[in-house]
């Protein structure tokens, strides 16, 4: 093998990557398109930056869930760490504990519940040796549970306009083909504030090589010096902090704080996250996917809403949708 | 029709004959243009070395795997052997070493297992446990029907797979090592049942590396080199010499080239070391020295070695590392001194199959390639690059997945990224199984590049000419001890070989 040929192949196999991102890319244009057309609604600024609010939640969940799905692992409990999350932020704003109380201190916190959360599931996974989905079923259900006991069913109003402001708030804008401004709302900035250092940690450190080589062979990592419990602990608290800023940002955006919200985001957050090329077998994934990934998913919810499809069909559809890129993915490791 | 050999001049009837039968896995020559008759009734011993082409020979009469050239006649007839099934509809069937079946079921439904009894539909257990029981008396098993099959020692797991091959009318019977895990009395209880298998006229093709059992039950055996049969004989013609002679392979020395090497200092010396599966192990490993450990699969070096290497660790001795005592209870602890494994098993825990090569090749030494947490990429991929040029891995490129690799090259990409590591002792385990012999050769040429660098070197093989060649220390294990050691080529192989066996 000659240095030309190898630096061709190298080049043919990044022209790979490019071409299954831009595949993902063209698929979302394709629908907006489509819906462009098929509806009026669609295509305005209002609609496309309430996309974006809409998308960015899940994108931020299905990132720190790739993390995860990466090592070869599953995490189901990250809506319900959201939600826990969004009822904590509420409660320590609904409260007069000095510096607990301002935003910076409650978010601060809420962040660290998240770490807390993600070094518990490693802990079980690592430490106990229990599968991934039964620890993280575990607390999906029983973080449920603690909320709503903390609660009493009740939700949690948040009277703080300086922190629910920042949900409606929009950053650079730009003219929209209708001629309106179209402003980037600040909940899409938070998904590039997520999106740029996992990127960094997964695609770019030694430890997102390290995240990978256990996804792919858990012994040959251990047996070439890799940490794998350090680095399995790392996915895990990844996951769960994605999850508690996802609380966070719902929190703000409802402007309540409710431990049974964003019920059922743990799969919207996985199927984003195949969609965009993550293998539920380990070893494969990126960033740019699982957040590609979560704006297609967005896209047929928002679309189904303005096609007045019932909305039941929605979960239909997302359902059948995880069957069949999932099938994708089995044809892929088979051929291997 | 198949040629036959001159010992098949009996009265009884071919069985089961094999016609030029060739075996290829990519590069790997398993099995090459094999003619062998099998005759009703008779055991038939299969004997070689680790790697001779034994394990492939069942797999193809088994049709686990597919030939690639050659006839099998059944009974005369030709028989494609395409399927597990057809097999097995034949009448052959294997008991494997290691047993094959549901450890969470009664033994029962193991015996049953895939040809249940039923009864309007649904399982009739109760008619297969008498059955089963039944079957189990009439074989002379003391073995309840109803026991979980976990709760029985493997040799008693053995018994269930054969009274499973009897119930299922097997008529070619094939045991491999099947005493490897056996008590002595369980073994003669084995025995027992294939002198009363044969007397009702199936035929046995009995797997074995103990050549005494061999002389005790066997009637013919057939001897197999390099994936080639180089003689059978009739038991009572032959002698334990003639076999090993037979069983060992001459024609590829000159391939192991050895680099001289100044020995130096001692890196380290196990004393007395005794660990899950060996006992009372000494040795010395010095800079620029290979230390070769023979002997039979099973006999406690993989065992010692990965205790050495901390994944079980030692319960006694003692491990001195460069002058100072130490207790290795962990891998991260041996790598942390300097220990590098490279495992037995490559696809298993050698490789991480799916990613690229230069993941693969990079692992050990990304903290050598990072700025901070960062890597340097042009760093990662410079050092893939020249290690894919130094260790020559043919390759599409250094991202390709180490699946698109053929064996050998694997190989070199599980042992090359150590080269660069800075590890002063090497456990290379099995470090040439299953690639070919040029790539033998230059597996061998790494080796003394990593000794020109001053460390040492342990090589596990189960390949005699391969350590007999390379090592200056050689030691033989037999049933997890220590039992002889010599200097660089002092004995015979004959002599290493009969220590190895311990006839």
């Amino acid at each position: 093998m000659t240095e030309q040929t190898i630096s061709q192949d190298r080049r043919r196999g990044r022209r790979l990557d490019v071409l299954l991102g831009l595949t993902l890319l063209g698929l979302l244009l394709a629908m907006w398109l489509a819906l462009s057309v098929e509806t009026t609604t669609f295509w305005t600024s209002n609609n496309m930056a309430n996309l974006l609010r809409q998308g960015a939640m899940i994108a931020i969940l299905a990132i720190g869930e790739t993390f995860v799905i990466i090592t070869g692992g599953i995490d189901l409990s990250v809506g319900a760490v959201a939600g826990f999350v969004s009822m904590a932020v509420a409660l320590l704003l609904a409260n007069h504990l000095a510096i607990a109380s301002t935003i910076a201190g409650a978010v601060a916190i809420s962040l660290a519940i998240g770490v807390i959360i993600g070094v518990f599931h490693a802990f079980g996974v690592v430490q106990m040796g229990l599968p991934p989905f039964i620890m993280t079923l575990a607390t999906m259900y029983a973080l449920r549970g603690l909320g709503l006991l903390i609660t009493n069913g009740a939700t949690i109003s948040i009277d703080n306009d300086a922190f629910t402001g920042f949900s409606r708030a929009s950053f650079l804008g730009f003219p929209w083909t209708d001629g309106t401004w179209f402003q980037v709302p600040m909940l899409f900035w938070m998904v590039i504030v997520i999106a740029v250092p996992t990127y960094f940690l997964l695609i770019r450190s030694r430890w997102g090589r390290y995240l990978y080589a256990i996804g792919s062979n858990k012994e040959a990592a251990r047996l070439s010096g890799v940490n794998v419990k350090a680095i399995t602990y790392l996915a895990y608290i990844v996951s769960s902090f994605c999850a508690a800023f996802c609380g966070i940002l719902l929190a703000m955006r409802i402007g309540i704080g409710n431990p049974t919200q964003a019920e059922g985001w743990e799969l919207q957050a996985i199927a984003s996250s195949v969609i965009g090329g993550t293998s539920l077998f380990g070893a494969v994934g990126s960033i740019h996917g699982p957040l590609i990934g979560s704006f297609i998913l967005t896209t047929i919810n928002n679309g189904a809403n303005l096609l007045n499809l019932n909305p039941f069909w929605q979960r239909i559809i997302t359902g059948l949708l995880i069957i069949v890129v999932v099938y994708f993915d089995t044809l892929r490791t088979r051929k291997r | 029709m198949a040629s036959v050999e001159s010992a098949a001049s009996t009265a009884r009837a071919p069985i089961l004959v094999l016609d030029k039968l060739d075996k290829r896995f990519g590069a790997t020559h398993a099995l090459k243009s094999v003619d062998l008759t099998f005759e009703q009734g008779e055991i038939h011993a299969i004997v070689g070395e680790n790697g001779a082409g034994k394990s492939t020979l069942i797999k193809v009469l088994t049709a686990v795997h597919p030939r690639t050239a050659g006839d099998v006649y059944w009974n005369g007839k030709s028989v494609p052997l395409a399927t597990p099934q057809e097999s097995i509809g034949l009448g052959i069937n294997a008991v494997h070493q290691e047993v094959v079946l549901c450890p969470h079921l009664t033994v029962a439904a193991n015996i049953f297992l895939g040809d249940e009894e039923m009864r309007a539909g649904l399982l009739d257990k109760r008619r297969m446990e008498r059955d089963a029981q039944k079957l189990l008396n009439e074989l002379g098993f003391a073995l309840p029907a109803d026991a979980i099959l976990s709760s029985l020692t493997i040799g008693q797991q053995q018994l269930v797979a054969t009274a499973r091959a009897e119930r299922r009318g097997a008529k070619f019977l094939i045991f491999d090592e099947p005493t490897a895990y056996l008590t002595r009395q369980e073994a003669a209880a084995l025995f027992k049942l294939i002198r009363q298998l044969k007397a009702r006229g199936v035929t046995i093709v009995y797997i074995s590396h103990r050549l005494e059992e061999v002389f005790e039950l066997c009637d013919r055996v057939s001897v197999l080199r390099d994936g080639a049969l180089v003689a059978t004989r009739k038991v009572s013609e032959t002698n334990e010499t003639e076999l090993i002679a037979l069983m060992i392979n001459r024609s590829i020395e000159q391939i192991y080239h050895k680099d001289e090497v100044p020995i130096g200092e001692t890196i380290i010396e196990t004393a007395a070391l005794t660990g899950p599966g060996f006992q009372d192990v000494s040795i010395r490993v010095r800079e620029g020295e290979i230390v070769g450990l023979y002997g039979l699969i099973g006999a406690g070096r993989s065992e010692f070695v990965q205790s050495v290497f901390g994944r079980h660790p030692a319960t006694g001795g003692r491990i001195v590392w460069r002058g100072r005592d130490v207790t290795i209870r962990t891998e991260r602890q041996a790598m942390n001194l300097g220990i590098a494994l490279s495992p037995e098993s490559r696809r298993d825990q050698g490789l991480c199959l799916n990613l690229g090569v230069g993941l693969n090749i990079n692992l050990p030494i990304f903290k050598l390639l990072s700025v901070g947490p960062l890597i340097n990429v042009a760093r990662e991929s410079a050092a893939a690059d020249k290690q894919i040029r130094d260790v020559q891995i043919k390759t599409a490129s250094r991202a390709a997945p180490v699946t698109s690799l053929s064996g050998g090259n694997q190989q070199k990409v599980v042992i090359g990224k150590w080269l660069n590591h800075g590890a002063k002792l090497f456990i290379f385990d099995e470090p040439t199984v299953g690639v070919d012999v040029g790539t033998k050769a230059e597996i061998y040429r790494l080796l003394g590049s990593l000794l020109k660098q001053g460390a040492g070197i342990v090589m596990v093989s189960s390949y005699l000419p391969e350590v007999y060649e390379l090592a200056d220390t050689l030691h033989v294990f037999r049933a997890g001890r220590l039992v002889a050691t010599h200097g660089r080529k002092d004995a015979s192989h004959e002599e290493i070989l009969t220590e190895a066996i311990g006839v």
